[in-house]
């Protein structure tokens, strides 16, 4: 699903963010990305939506090259690909059904389809009976699964999710993976960066660690450290 | 349908939250095109008094007696044609009946001018244009000096000094009319392109929300550029309402009590002007959300 061939990253001033990564990622795999900050998760989540561009090496999404991805394509590519954040990145004026409908509002899709399905996709993340609730009425944890819907409203085929639980109370921390875990179960491949080390060692998945822009251990049913 | 009530509505959403900078730009894409109107009326009030003066700058009319026999026409237009400073093909002749024609038509508003004639007083004439209007003295003098059967020509008669100057007077007004409208053109699209900015800036955690899941370039870019556009046609349209209001008021009065100027609109020209007027200020509109776009929108 997912190939990354020697792909380099080198922001202004010559900082390395990614160094020669090369790793692959298979369909309905689940992995987490760990590292401390500035090991190079978020680039390379951000590489793979293409808000950054690679400085050199090969990134195929679905066997497409997308380095060679034209502009206008974009989009398209993106609708492949929910993405959750640490910062939920939710609209504070529109409420909990709005923000999901949204998601499909903008890819075109009428009314009707929205009106069908952003309720039931809520209803799957737990948020069923909050549909008219703003952003700020919800806590952390239910906010981030009002972006886990809308990241999953349009069934794409990879979900990738940047310290998701980064501000979430660890208590419903869980919660959150599980329903990642959930969307992994129905097909999709998931990717999730975190430092979070609990989590990692509960659910036992398939673990990339980066350290300063290099994978330096891929494992599968890992665990955070090897301490 | 869907996507029609979506733009809209986003369009006006953010048109009301930033009224006051919407309304400035309106008002200057309104002065811009009103400036536009007022200038091509004005040119338009002018050339119409030009055209209905006796005769044009250039312009010569040369009279010839009833005593000219046919030989000794030939001859003087012959000689006519060989003038150096004149142009060949803008000789021509015209006999007493058809410049009594052209007369009546004229003044058909003032049948009493002509109702009562029993003969037709008006000469044959020769009426010529020179290749450079500068050169009308020298041809006139070259006429009276040389002209062949010197005494079947009665009259030379050329346009007055007066419209020449009247003429150049206008051409500067024009100028200077053309280049403020487009000094103003330019603000209005700079002045529009804020507002689109502002707007963007507003709304620039949606925008990336909205690249973030997947909406095309143009689904983004739709409701900005709706929104110059519209700020374009309503300046074009107050400015519509404001020229409208000055002809009415203004320009026809001055027509009416100032009748010995033969002062007139050509009345087609409004329907031409007026959705010109409106093609530029969707131009406007367009252009500058479109620079805004190009400059604050990576998409």
């Amino acid at each position: 699903m997912i190939r990354m061939r020697r792909v380099t990253k080198v922001y202004k001033g010559n900082v390395y963010a990614l160094e020669d990564v090369t790793v692959d990622i298979e369909r309905g795999e689940f992995a987490f990305l760990v590292g401390p900050s500035g090991s190079g998760k978020s680039t390379f989540i951000k590489l793979l939506i293409k808000e950054e561009e690679p400085t050199g090496g090969q990134i195929y999404i679905a066997d497409t090259n997308i380095n060679q991805l034209r502009k206008w394509k974009v989009p398209y590519l993106r609708r492949k690909i929910g993405c959750v954040f640490q910062d939920f990145k939710l609209l504070p004026h529109k409420t909990v059904y709005q923000n999901v409908a949204y998601a499909m509002e903008v890819t075109g899709k009428s009314h009707r389809i929205a009106e069908q399905q952003v309720p039931e996709v809520l209803k799957l993340v737990g948020l069923g009976h909050k549909l008219e609730s703003f952003p700020d009425e919800l806590s952390g944890g239910e906010q981030q699964r009002v972006a886990i819907a809308r990241a999953f409203i349009n069934r794409p085929p990879i979900l990738l999710a940047d310290e998701p639980t980064g501000n979430v109370d660890p208590s419903l921390a869980d919660g959150v993976v599980r329903l990642l875990e959930k969307i992994n179960d129905s097909g999709t491949t998931v990717i999730m960066a975190t430092h979070d080390k609990q989590i990692v060692n509960t659910f036992r998945k398939r673990v990339i660690a980066m350290e300063n822009g290099r994978i330096i251990r891929d494992q599968d049913r890992g665990v955070y450290g090897y301490e | 349908m869907n996507k029609i009530t979506y733009f809209a509505s986003e369009t006006w959403a953010s048109l009301r939250k930033n009224l006051i900078l919407a309304v400035a730009a309106i008002a200057v894409v309104a002065v811009s095109l009103g400036i536009l109107a007022l200038v091509v009326m004005g040119w338009n009030m002018f050339s119409n008094m030009i055209k209905s003066a006796e005769r044009k700058v250039g312009e010569i009319d040369v009279y010839l007696s009833d005593l000219t026999m046919e030989e000794e026409r030939q001859a003087i237009e012959a000689y006519l044609v060989s003038i150096p400073e004149v142009d060949p093909l803008q000789v021509t002749y015209k006999d007493k009946e058809t410049a009594l024609q052209e007369f009546k038509e004229r003044f058909k508003d003032q049948p009493e001018l002509w109702e009562y004639l029993t003969e037709n007083p008006l000469p044959n004439s020769y009426e010529l244009s020179t290749k450079d209007p500068k050169d009308v003295g020298v041809v006139v003098g070259e006429i009276s000096n040389n002209a062949p059967y010197r005494e079947r020509i009665e009259d030379i008669k050329s346009a007055s000094g007066a419209i020449e100057k009247l003429e150049n007077i206008f051409d500067k007004f024009r100028q200077i009319g053309i280049i403020g409208v487009i000094a103003l053109a330019i603000i209005s699209i700079l002045l529009v392109s804020v507002t689109i900015q502002v707007a963007i800036f507003a709304r620039r955690r949606e925008i990336g929300i909205m690249k973030l899941v997947g909406a095309t370039n143009w689904f983004i870019r739709w409701p900005f550029l709706l929104e110059g556009v519209f700020e374009g046609l309503l300046g074009s349209i107050v400015a519509i309402l404001v020229s409208w209001a000055v002809k009415v008021w203004i320009l026809d009065k001055l027509i009416d009590n100032l009748q010995f100027l033969r002062l007139s609109l050509s009345s087609s020209l409004l329907w031409v002007l007026f959705p010109c007027m409106i093609v530029g200020g969707i131009i406007i509109g367009a252009l500058g959300s479109a620079y805004a776009l190009g400059r604050f929108l990576e998409v």
